[in-house]
């Protein structure tokens, strides 16, 4: 009994390990550029300094600010098209899917185990060579949404299936109408999965290079203007730009903690 | 609820998303296949119908090795990703107590911030002055080569890009496993590896197949890695694939590997969803109907 025991922990603690370990992997390189990119040495910036210089020559240079621009405005209009189809999709097999529920979910999904480079080409092949139109930010933002549509749909159909139905159809016996039951009843008790969607897809899309890449043709994105600027080597601004970019991740899944959160406190059932 | 707004609702939830999907998701990959049938000419597509693409990708052997290699490296990424995840998830699920929902959701920086990024950052530590070089550097010690622009950099880049994806999956499907199944084997007796042979892995065996192709197939297809950090003799099947979309402007051959990769991932996809019950992956939570 004693050696089942000592054996358990044993087995915890190399779990454990292995965790530290990963995390350690995963965050080193992140924290390292962070250092990097203050440092006015940036192959081996320890002990760290602070030196602002790579910011202020990022913000000074004009492609990135285009670039970003671009990268922005295709992934707010990505987030919003992805979330509302992936929540008409989740309604959808969630409520009146029926026996043909987990067909349409597997097909829902299906995206996901398509790479993002055979999207990018197949709708690089349908849009300019078969049709012949050129590439545009319409194009990018289609195609970045087919990609993230599937993380929506995932992201809301797990937030959303313990959702009472009943409670819509209660609204509506009680005189509301189908809208004023989704926004008075519905919203306010699923908006965390809802704005968690909203996130990832926008995020996903703000950072996606594949996609963007065959749909674009000459408009800069952010992605596409770090992995041009990577052929000519890694330069401090590329690591300024990443830390950027970094942080506002961090803060995206900050936000998504503390709703989740306040979720779980007020569960839905 | 009458059954006409029962239908009519069907046809606003189920049938825009399918609209958006077959428009802007099956299509394309039809007109993938109908331009491998192509042919490109100085940059100048020739709509005749041939075959010629795929006889060249039959008898060129380099587009084979690519291929072959794009294959291992899949396959030792995912089963090392696999391998290295259920640890993770199985201390999270069991032993993370209040900080779970932390634990899950740190997992997420790193997935999200790109693949440009993240292989920016990867550089940092793995090339010639990299933070690892570096350190080994200042100790006196020689340099590793084989972490530098070599097939195993290309190894480490691509755990890094997919091993969160992969944790997460299989930390969703442990999260929705009754552990009480567990218990109750033990009571009657069973020791721990048969719990873990017997319960916890065959019912989690469908989130983990799942993680396993959300790792193999984009790792099958990766462009942007093994160009970055692969090296002369790194050529993947996927990079080679975005080379005849950019420079060599062989679109139609690019094509026809597209349309090949996609063959054989679904090939893969449909082998091992015969292992795939969807109600089990913990994916959408439908198993705890």
């Amino acid at each position: 009994m004693y050696a089942q025991a000592s054996n358990e922990r044993l087995t915890k603690w190399l779990m454990g390990a292995i965790l530290v370990i990963a995390y350690a992997f995963l965050y080193m390189p992140i924290i390292h550029i962070l250092f990097a990119s203050l440092s006015s040495r940036p192959n081996f910036p320890y002990p760290p300094e602070f030196d602002y210089g790579s910011y202020i020559r990022l913000y000074t240079n004009t492609v990135y600010q285009d670039a970003f621009l671009n990268s922005l405005i295709i992934a707010t209009c990505t987030s919003i098209l992805s979330t509302v189809l992936g929540f008409l999709a989740t309604v959808g097999v969630l409520r009146f899917g029926g026996r043909k529920a987990l067909l349409y979910a597997a097909f829902f999904a299906g995206p996901l185990f398509v790479s993002e480079i055979l999207l990018g080409i197949s709708s690089m092949s349908l849009y300019y060579l078969v049709f012949e139109l050129q590439g545009n930010m319409v194009t990018a933002i289609i195609a970045n949404s087919v990609h993230c549509f599937s993380f929506c749909f995932l992201i809301m159909a797990a937030l959303l299936y313990r959702y009472d139905w009943r409670m819509n159809e209660a609204a509506v016996v009680c005189g509301a109408s189908p809208a004023r039951a989704f926004y008075e009843v519905m919203l306010p008790l699923t908006w965390s999965g809802i704005l968690g969607s909203l996130i990832v897809a926008f995020v996903l899309s703000l950072n996606g290079l594949d996609i963007s890449f065959y749909l674009l043709g000459a408009t800069p994105t952010m992605p596409s203007v770090a992995w041009g600027a990577l052929r000519y080597g890694v330069k401090p601004e590329l690591y300024a730009l990443s830390s950027i970019i970094n942080i506002l991740v961090f803060a995206a899944i900050t936000v998504l903690y503390f709703v989740a959160r306040s979720d779980k406190k007020r569960p839905m059932e | 609820m009458s059954e006409a707004e029962n239908r009519l609702n069907r046809r606003l939830f189920l049938h825009i998303p399918t609209v958006f999907l077959v428009i802007f998701f099956v299509l394309p990959l039809i007109a993938l296949v109908v331009l491998s049938f192509w042919q490109t000419e100085n940059y100048k597509i020739v709509r005749e119908w041939t075959a010629m693409n795929y006889v060249t990708l039959a008898t060129e052997p380099a587009y084979f090795i690519f291929f072959i290699r794009s294959l291992f490296m899949a396959i030792f990424v995912s089963v090392f990703s696999v391998v290295v995840s259920w640890p993770i998830a199985f201390f999270i699920v069991r032993h993370g107590g209040r900080y779970k929902l932390i634990l899950s959701l740190l997992l997420a920086v790193p997935f999200l911030s790109g693949e440009v990024l993240r292989l920016i950052a990867l550089q940092g530590m793995l090339g010639p002055t990299g933070l690892v070089n570096g350190v080994l550097l200042k100790l006196g010690a020689a340099p590793l080569r084989f972490i530098m622009y070599s097939n195993s950099a290309t190894f480490i880049a691509l755990v890094y890009l997919y091993l969160p994806m992969v944790v997460t999956t299989v930390y969703l499907s442990l999260l929705n496993f009754d552990f009480r199944l567990a218990s109750a084997a033990s009571a009657c007796g069973a020791n721990r590896f048969r719990i873990f042979s017997e319960i916890v892995w065959p019912l989690n065996l469908s989130g983990t197949i799942v993680g396993f192709l959300l790792c193999f197939i984009p790792t099958l297809s990766a462009a942007l890695a093994p160009r970055f950090l692969g090296g002369p003799n790194g050529v993947l099947y996927g990079m080679s694939i975005a080379q005849q979309f950019g420079e060599s402007g062989t679109w139609a051959l690019g094509a026809a590997m597209g349309v090949v990769l996609f063959l054989f991932s679904m090939l893969v996809l449909g082998v091992f969803s015969l292992g795939i019950d969807l109600r089990r992956t913990g994916f959408t939570g439908m198993g705890r109907q």
